[in-house]
């Protein structure tokens, strides 16, 4: 059975953007304290992302940083307090979300897919990192041995402050619904 | 690390082995700024039907960046990775990435370098990928 009403709405968020905000923008320029946090906590000693001497002297000429970091520069500054009862979400979040249709047809339940990353040029410190994230495509609806869900794959679109775009990272999801009504 | 011009198809990347801890999990979710409290608050985790907490995705990513870097070296610059998740990585899950060489091309006075991998706990694959990056060709 197809729901004519939630498959227009659907089809109506293709290419269009997930935040109703605009671009996040980095809170915070690309930074060293950040990046040496982020080093530590991979055990990653690349001297190029901390060491002033061998990254002037490597074939970037200076401090860069992580190129997996450009999802990290653009994460909000979160909302501690609640962040439990707002289900995980950093921020609090206005008004109706796309994710907020498809839990109502009852794909309640998130699982992450894929995530890919397409680097375009390292960062230096000083930049400041802004993301636009659209949605790329919704699935129609398909059994899984999770139960019936829908794909949703979002494309985000990295930019520094001139408008040069550093990178592209798309992202897939699996909504599905877990009460095994999917037979 | 290894030598630039010695790189061919079929190498095997060093093996990179990861004891994971919950501090280790919950360090990499917040260095990568994820704080759902799935990545450090076991009790709301098992609410949501987890065991434990769990690594984040970005921190997938982190490690994958070390792995390749640690055997290309500080020149190698990283141009491409996609990967698909698989089983959840929890504490005291030994987590051991190996990849191997896909394909070598000399181009404009770059080497690009194709890399397939992946990363498995004793419960079957957390993380299976490619990358693609550019090293110097050394004259």
């Amino acid at each position: 059975m197809v729901d004519e009403a939630l498959e227009e709405k659907l089809a109506s968020l293709v290419g269009a953007p997930v935040g109703r905000d605009g671009p996040s923008v980095a809170p915070d320029p690309v930074n060293l304290p950040m990046i040496r946090h982020w080093a530590a906590a991979f055990g990653d000693d690349n001297p190029v992302y901390t060491d002033p001497v061998a990254a002037a002297g490597s074939r970037f000429g200076q401090l860069v940083a992580p190129p997996l970091m450009l999802q990290t520069w653009t994460m909000p500054t979160p909302d501690l307090v609640g962040i439990a009862e707002r289900g995980g979400s950093p921020v609090a979040v206005d008004g109706e979300t796309a994710l907020a249709t498809l839990d109502r047809a009852g794909y309640v339940a998130t699982l992450a897919t894929n995530s890919e990353f397409e680097i375009l040029r390292y960062l230096h410190l000083g930049e400041v990192v802004s993301a636009t994230t659209v949605f790329e495509s919704i699935s129609e609806e398909k059994k899984t041995r999770l139960g019936r869900g829908r794909f949703i794959t979002w494309v985000t679109t990295y930019t520094v402050e001139s408008g040069e775009v550093v990178g592209r990272q798309t992202f897939r999801i699996l909504k599905f619904d877990p009460s095994g009504t999917g037979e | 690390m290894t030598t630039v011009d010695a790189i061919a198809v079929g190498d095997q990347l060093p093996a990179l082995q990861i004891d994971m801890t919950a501090t280790l999990i919950a360090a990499g979710a917040i260095a990568t700024r994820d704080f759902m409290p799935v990545h450090h608050d076991r009790d709301y985790a098992n609410a949501q039907g987890a065991p434990d907490i769990f690594a984040n995705i970005l921190s997938d990513t982190g490690y994958c960046s070390r792995f390749l870097t640690d055997w290309a070296g500080p020149d190698a610059r990283l141009r491409h990775l996609a990967i698909r998740l698989g089983v959840p990585v929890f504490p005291g899950d030994r987590l051991v990435y190996t990849g191997s060489v896909t394909s070598v091309e000399v181009s404009g006075g770059e080497r690009l370098v194709e890399v397939e991998f992946r990363a498995a706990t004793a419960a079957g694959d957390h993380v299976t990928g490619t990358a693609r990056l550019d090293l110097p060709v050394t004259v």
